[in-house]
């Protein structure tokens, strides 16, 4: 229940809308129940249509790109940490309610998340082309503050280059 | 030109009936049985899933699905 509390705040994080992903309970003697489940779900994502197509959702380009850098922020080890240490807790105060899981997810998981997608992001987006502080906050709806410290540590470890004010991938 | 014809013919398929991809992460002691029994049963249900079947719904980590998502699918079922 954790993980997909945590699946699904990141992916609406990601711009996708969580109701894509669901978790259900049948049991092994309860087809009729799991013909229902799945034909009910189906209908719900035949409504939303395609990713990227439903209300609120990014463009199908930018949830690309998003993703890719979400599956490689979800092999960090922070988050990770993070989450085993959320189950930890939880399973020690007996708190399952949803309350308490999506309370603790976005606290103590999705901020790590969000700011290892931001920086794998920011990589891919410079890979392409050179830009400046104010069209990575557009394109990545996300405020400066959140930029500085992944573009400073960039930066310093020499990934990042700044010319003219606009960032680029260093030896390019 | 051809661009345009490609974008028209996405729509005419999406009036006729959008067909979504959707990946099923199925326990093998519970929801896999269901969908089996389901299916010896004579229940009909879409057949909109590709089903992965796990040991148990604990092994599913966040990556499997923000990688199904990457890899094009319109959603993700879990089934405990």
């Amino acid at each position: 229940m954790i993980v997909a509390e945590t699946c699904r705040q990141f992916l609406s994080d990601c711009g996708i809308n969580p109701d894509r992903l669901v978790l259900e309970w049948a049991s092994a003697a309860e087809a009729p129940r799991f013909v229902e489940l799945i034909t009910g779900y189906v209908n719900s994502i035949k409504k939303k249509g395609g990713v990227g197509s439903c209300e609120g959702e990014a463009d199908a380009e930018t949830i690309r790109r998003r993703l890719d850098a979400a599956v490689k922020a979800a092999q960090a080890r922070k988050p990770r940490t993070a989450l085993g240490l959320l189950a930890k807790k939880l399973h020690k105060k007996g708190e399952y309610t949803q309350e308490a899981i999506g309370k603790g997810v976005s606290s103590k998981i999705l901020p790590a998340l969000r700011a290892l997608r931001i920086r794998e992001e920011i990589k891919l987006l410079l890979a392409g082309a050179s830009m400046d502080v104010d069209e990575l906050c557009k394109v990545l709806s996300a405020g400066p503050d959140e930029l500085e410290k992944p573009l400073a540590e960039m930066q310093k470890k020499g990934v990042v280059e700044v010319h003219d004010g606009k960032f680029r991938l260093a030896g390019k | 030109m051809a661009q345009e014809n490609v974008l028209e013919k996405e729509n005419e398929m999406a009036q006729e009936g959008f067909e979504p991809r959707i990946l099923g992460f199925f326990c093998h002691w519970c929801c896999y049985a269901a969908a089996d029994s389901a299916g010896v049963s004579r229940y009909q249900y879409p057949p909109n899933v590709r089903v992965i079947r796990v040991m148990c719904t604990g092994r599913i980590d966040i990556r499997f699905i923000l990688e199904a998502f990457r890899c094009g699918a319109d959603g993700v079922f879990t089934g405990g």
